[in-house]
């Protein structure tokens, strides 16, 4: 019989979620949103979200990957009923969109640390401008670096759960080590004259600040972002937990961690700006662009230490960004080959097609339009259409998360309602409806800590009214401060966002029939109690386990053997 | 372990990958913004070195390339132009009212008129016009003119092109300064020639150095490609490079603070006349040198107006800058102007000999006045009766529909009710000889008694045009014309200019000669508020003077506003009530990629009062002048950048003396003055912080481990470890 894929233990499942949470926006958009929203002023929202929003969200989402035991498309398939495996589709897809450029940027982290370790930005005269210019500018060394970080990125996941635990663990004890060592000298910097500024600015409260509604959208943003909450990457990575894994306890601590490393990043980076820069708050919320790519390495230019120091610090702190680059990339791609290998094909097949689509649809944002801005700074604009058109559409993922959640309780409170087991009426919903995905998925006794009442009240009230601010604000915003808006041709424009969100829906939306006319292969552990008949795609003939021979795709059963017993 | 089944790879349905790859492949198709890497600025000699291929090409960035109309490669006719007036109104309702003649009403000479009085004679169309200010549908309504958006306190100037049917560019020109006014308005900073710099060079010679190529991008190329109009002048207006990015935010003052209104094509009937029927397109072969120049008036042989008859070429048609009442029908030089012409069929009408090109139009026979006596007080400004009134009885002029149209036009447009026009300053669009013409016509020797100012305010129209500045009687005598009567019944400074070489300019040089005389129209408006004054402080080398200190001469305070100061000259009637310092802002914007150089959202200008600063004199070039300083509130945790600029008004009137005087603005870095945050406070958040998360995250871990055996992963994986491990879960299961 055929084995499922796991991971072996706890921290294997932690440190690949945390390995997923973290990534270049702990490191580079962290450091920056601190200093442009009043220092310490920011980590009060940035913290308070994270148990409002990230957390909750985690613990729903391992909560649906341990029962369904499939990737996004089977989830919600089996979570929201046949009619919406497309939300699944939407989700593997925009996490994968946002992969092929992710990819690029992983490679300029990739260079950077290159450059580091080589000296190429220590030097006397080095321009980091131009530096960044004659990178960007050449198409071959861009898409080096991008071919580069996916062979590791497919090299990590081609065996399957095991390997990338391992391959995380490993990267992650490493970004441990080298973010504390940059933190180290930036400290020492910083102190140099007597003062730890960087560290005075990062927590202290303003507390004017305190009451812009902006730094609290930022904060919102940040923990929603940062944390990868509801956009399926735990989803996916729940489907490699043991059966009797603590969907709890895993969200709390990769919430944690995540936000442990963006303070530890936050802390190196600003003391590091604020030990050499005459005007850091500039440098960080103004004036030059691209504050990784330029205002770093001539900040780490100056570390003490001689020649060793500068050297360390740079090649350390690139080395970090790429790890965390990394292991964000990886759970981009298991996210995508593990809806593959859901619906019966081979592992080692999805992953090689998940890496030339993620090369091949890259190539045009490591290359396309790169441009200089005013201050003659190089910016890839077609990367950045890319993440304009996507980026948001990630917060969608989230809503069909909290959608499905809704659903269940509410056919599962009627249910009870027709079986006379439960009242009728508001506070009947309330009692037996509100709480039944809580009951049934996150309090099944593997875990440490019961969750209370107050899950709920996150999920059915504080989660949709922080989407609208969220969706509202970046709308507003957008409307506000963007030439002609709502022109079609504007790739920065509204229109083209609401197209392509309208198009690529519609599109699954149509899709969803043949989705479901494919058979589902779970991947459930040994002796694990994965009931899903109260679910509404529970009567669904076609889903079955690994192995499972289904009818009308007997085919398909072999290659699925085979890839369970190579994972084996 | 091996698997004996050879793995089968097939697929019946549309494959996932398929599935994903197509909402990429649409991505891809996503508009294309321009795919070529931008060019360093560099002094090359080639215009591509420097310059968009849009810029290079004169394709304006109004309309797509293939618009030729809208690109000026064709000339507009009266219907093109309409449309294309509606539909910059209907797309810029906050600036633009459009409008066609008057509603009518009571007019200012007691006459009742209704909408019918300012249609064309033979096609029966009104002129159209724009009303061009900020919030043009705010403000008061004139239910005479029709038109919303009249404030007390913006100056008004009128522009008007085409009184004579036959000159093309003088309708081309007003109409490009329409679109750059809706292109420009709050396009702040727009890169017009794509050089990667913006507003780096406008109208005129900003510098003094007497060279208008302020930035030099033309004088620095091969001397080959600098005379890109081929006018025989290198780097002349017109030639790429020369004048080419002006300043959008002082288009954008303009509008705010001005009135502007825009007549286009006044004469519609002789225009169209002159298109469609008198010189078979192309235009520039049928009629290289006449055309049809009048209005159609019917002047016979039946009794007018007979409006059933076709056009006589031999004797219809009033020259409408002729048959303006001031100094109306004095027969002046070599044209004689009193009778409509021979109305006799000539050969070709097209060489113009038969009829009379300059007719005035009929004598007035009415007793306007009402005492009995015809004609006894010509417009001239004298009471030539001694009767106590002034010009109450004339003897003919603004018989004509569109003469009509902008006496009415003007005399209505009162926003004050003082009874006096609004109109300031006045400019008419003619073509063709490169002049600037200002008052007096109608006679030789004589001069106005703005006589330097107004030569003062043509050598500026002259300079960015670089035509000729002259009085209009020294070309030749004329009467009744438009400037005439502005200058002499309401005293507004009223220029004529002639545009380029030919009435029926070869399409081939629309574009570069719209562009030549594009500044004329927004210096108008500039000094619209009071010309005299202007001229005077400027021929007196007064306001020259004034300056706003620059960035690097700005003392940023420790703590507390950051003062911003002016130096005016201590003979500049500065009036503190309406000077203003203008700051604004500029932060990160939220939407800000996160790969790329960042974006900024700018704030909205702001306005604090200037004031004179007791007892502080501030140095000029030629001694000390008056300090005004304003008090631009900035707090101390600010960063980045502020922008600033002022605005002096004088005691005279005038409001838009602008620093720095090219319409920009100055930019200030602004660091973070306050302190980073106390030392015990700070430990107290990190405290915070470092409980919540960090203990948070030892507490989670140690929970977590305390509850499990964990599979050493440094180690190579064993099946015992595996099964090991397998078993350990089974057990605490």
């Amino acid at each position: 019989m055929a084995e499922s894929d796991q991971f072996n233990g706890r921290l294997g499942l932690i440190f690949a979620s945390i390995g997923a949470a973290i990534g270049t926006g702990n490191i580079w958009r962290f450091p920056r949103m601190v200093g442009a929203n009043g220092g310490g002023t920011f980590l009060i929202p940035w913290l308070i979200f994270l148990f409002i929003w990230s957390i909750p969200l985690v613990i729903a989402e391992y909560a649906m990957g341990k029962r369904s035991r499939t990737g996004t498309i089977g989830t919600f398939r089996i979570f929201a009923g046949k009619r919406f495996a497309w939300m699944g589709l939407w989700t593997a897809w925009i996490s994968t969109a946002i992969g092929f450029y992710y990819a690029v940027v992983s490679g300029w982290t990739l260079k950077y640390f290159q450059l580091g370790i080589t000296g190429a930005l220590t030097g006397e005269d080095v321009d980091t401008t131009e530096v960044w210019n004659a990178f960007l500018q050449s198409p071959g060394q861009v898409i080096f670096f991008q071919f580069i970080v996916i062979l590791l990125v497919l090299g990590a996941i081609w065996k399957g759960a095991k390997a990338i635990e391992k391959v995380n663990f490993y990267l992650m004890i490493s970004l441990f080590a080298l973010l504390f060592l940059t933190l180290f000298l930036s400290l020492w910097m910083d102190f140099s004259d007597g003062t730890l500024d960087g560290a005075l600015f990062m927590f202290t409260v303003d507390p004017d600040m305190l009451f812009e509604p902006e730094v609290w959208i930022n904060g919102l943003s940040q923990s929603a972002w940062s944390c990868s909450a509801g956009m399926g990457m735990c989803i996916t990575y729940a489907v490699y937990m043991r059966k009797d894994e603590d969907t709890v306890l895993n969200a709390f601590t990769m919430g944690l961690a995540n936000n442990s490393i963006s303070i530890i990043a936050g802390l190196a980076v600003l003391s590091a700006i604020f030990a050499v820069n005459p005007d850091p708050l500039a440098t960080v919320t103004g004036g030059s662009s691209a504050i990784t790519f330029l205002a770093l390495p001539e900040v780490f230019a100056q570390a003490p230490g001689g020649a060793w120091g500068p050297l360390f610090m740079m090649a350390g702190f690139f080395l970090a960004l790429s790890f965390a680059a990394l292991t964000s990339m990886i759970s981009t791609v298991e996210l995508c080959v593990r809806n593959f290998v859901d619906h019966g094909y081979e592992r080692e097949r999805s992953v090689l097609i998940t890496g030339i689509a993620l090369f091949l649809f890259g190539l045009p944002s490591a290359v396309l339009w790169v441009k200089l801005d005013s201050a003659g700074v190089a910016f890839p604009e077609f990367l950045e259409v890319q993440d304009h058109i996507w980026g948001y559409g990630l917060m969608f993922s989230g809503l069909f998360i909290a959608f499905s959640i809704w659903k269940y309780g509410y056919i599962k409170w009627r249910s009870e309602v027709e079986a006379g087991t439960a009242p009728d009426g508001f506070s009947g919903y309330l009692g037996f409806g509100v709480s039944a995905f809580r009951d049934d998925f996150i309090n099944t006794g593997d875990n440490d800590m019961e969750v209370g009442r107050w899950w709920d009240v996150l999920i059915y009230i504080a989660f949709p009214i922080l989407f609208i601010v969220l969706m509202g604000s970046y709308f507003t915003d957008m409307i506000a401060n963007t030439e002609n808006v709502w022109s079609p041709s504007n790739p920065k424009g509204l229109s083209i966002i609401l197209l392509f969100w309208g198009v690529v829906a519609i599109t699954f939306m149509m899709l969803n029939k043949y989705l479901i006319a494919r058979p589902l292969y779970r991947n459930i552990p040994e002796g694990a109690d994965v009931d899903i008949s109260t679910l509404p795609g529970g009567s669904d003939e076609l889903v079955g386990k690994v192995g499972d021979v289904i009818a009308g795709f007997e085919h398909l059963t072999p290659d699925a053997v085979m890839d369970a017993e190579l994972a084996a | 372990m091996t698997s004996t089944a050879a793995p089968s790879i097939r697929t019946t349905r549309p494959s996932f990958g398929f599935l994903i790859a197509l909402p990429l492949l649409l991505s891809l198709a996503s508009p294309v913004a321009g795919s070529t890497l931008v060019q360093e600025p560099s002094t090359g000699d080639a215009p591509e070195d420097i310059w968009s291929e849009d810029y290079i090409n004169m394709i304006f960035p109004w309309a797509d390339e293939g618009e030729r109309i809208l690109q000026f490669k064709e000339y507009h006719s009266y219907e093109t132009m309409k449309q294309r007036m509606q539909r910059l109104a209907e797309e810029n309702p906050d600036i633009f009212e459009f409008h066609e003649g008057l509603n009518g009403g009571v007019n200012a000479r007691g006459e009742t008129t209704n909408a019918d009085t300012y249609e064309g004679w033979y096609y029966g169309y009104s002129s159209p016009w724009l009303k061009i200010t900020k919030d043009v549908e705010g403000g008061e309504y004139n239910p005479f003119v029709g038109d919303n958006g009249n404030y007390a306190d913006r100056p008004d100037v009128l522009i008007v092109g085409n009184h004579h049917a036959r000159e093309w560019m003088s309708v081309q020109v007003p109409i490009m300064q329409m679109e750059v006014i809706a292109f420009s308005y709050n396009n702040i900073g727009y890169d017009n020639d794509g050089d990667g710099r913006v507003d780096e060079d406008g109208w005129g010679d900003d510098n003094g150095d007497g060279i208008l190529d302020d930035d030099g991008d033309c004088l620095a190329l091969d001397s080959s490609v600098q005379d890109s109009n081929g006018d025989g002048t290198p780097c002349g207006p017109g030639d790429l490079g020369v004048d080419e990015d002006y300043s959008e935010q002082w288009i954008t003052d303009l509008v705010d603070s001005r009135e502007i209104y825009l007549v286009p094509m006044l004469n519609v009937d002789g225009n169209i006349y002159d298109r469609e029927v008198f010189c078979p397109a192309p235009a520039w072969e049928s009629c290289p040198s006449g055309g049809w120049r009048k209005n159609l008036r019917n002047n016979g042989p039946q009794v007018l107006p007979d409006l059933n008859e076709q056009v006589d070429e031999d004797c219809d048609g009033v020259d409408l800058n002729r048959n303006y009442q001031y100094e109306w029908g004095f027969p002046l030089g070599a044209t004689l102007p009193g009778a409509p012409g021979t109305c006799t069929p000539a050969e070709d009408e097209r060489l113009g000999i038969s009829n009379n090109d300059v007719y005035t139009g009929p004598f007035d026979t009415s007793d306007n006045d009402g005492d009995g006596l015809i004609n006894e007080d010509n417009v001239d400004g004298e009471d030539d009766d001694n009767d106590g009134q002034t010009d109450e009885d004339w003897n003919g002029g603004n018989s004509e529909p569109e003469t009509k149209f902008i006496q009415d036009l003007t005399e209505m447009n009162d926003d004050v009710g003082d009874g006096a026009s609004e109109f300031r300053s006045t400019l008419t669009h003619h073509s063709y000889s490169e002049l600037i013409l200002y008052p007096w016509g109608h006679c030789q020797g004589c001069q106005t008694p703005d006589h330097d100012q107004l030569i003062f305010h043509g050598d500026q129209l002259a300079e960015m045009t670089q035509y000729t500045n002259m009085q209009s009687s020294d070309l030749y005598p004329t009467t009744g014309d438009f400037c005439d009567w502005h200058y002499g019944v309401h005293g507004s400074y009223c220029y004529t200019s002639e545009i380029g070489t030919a009435f029926h300019q070869n399409e081939v040089d629309i574009d570069h000669i719209a562009v030549r005389n594009l500044g004329t129209g927004f210096y108008m408006a500039e000094i619209a508020d009071a010309p005299r004054e202007r001229a005077d402080l400027a021929i007196a080398n007064i306001s020259q003077q004034n300056y706003l200190k620059q960035p690097n001469a700005v003392d940023i305070p420790d703590e507390g506003d950051i003062p911003i100061d002016v130096c005016v000259s201590n003979a500049f009637p500065y009036s503190v009530e309406n000077s203003v310092v203008k700051w604004r802002q500029v932060k990160p914007s939220r939407l800000q990629s996160d790969f790329g150089p960042r974006e900024w959202s700018t704030s909205p200008w702001e306005s604090v009062q200037l004031d004179v600063v007791g007892g502080n004199a501030c140095s000029l070039s030629n001694g000390n002048g008056t300090l005004l300083r304003a008090m631009v509130p900035i707090g101390e945790t600010t960063t980045g950048e502020l922008h600033y600029k002022a605005q002096v008004a004088t005691l005279g009137g005038a409001d838009f003396y602008q620093y720095p005087d090219d319409g920009d603005y100055y930019v200030l870095d602004v660091t973070y003055r306050a302190a980073f945050g106390s030392v015990a406070g700070a430990l107290f958040t990190f405290s915070l912080v470092a409980t919540f998360v960090w203990g948070g995250l030892a507490v989670a871990l140690r929970t977590m481990l305390g509850t499990d055996e964990d599979v050493d992963l440094t180690q190579p994986e064993t099946a015992e470890a595996k099964d090991a491990a397998i078993e350990n879960d089974g057990h605490e299961d």
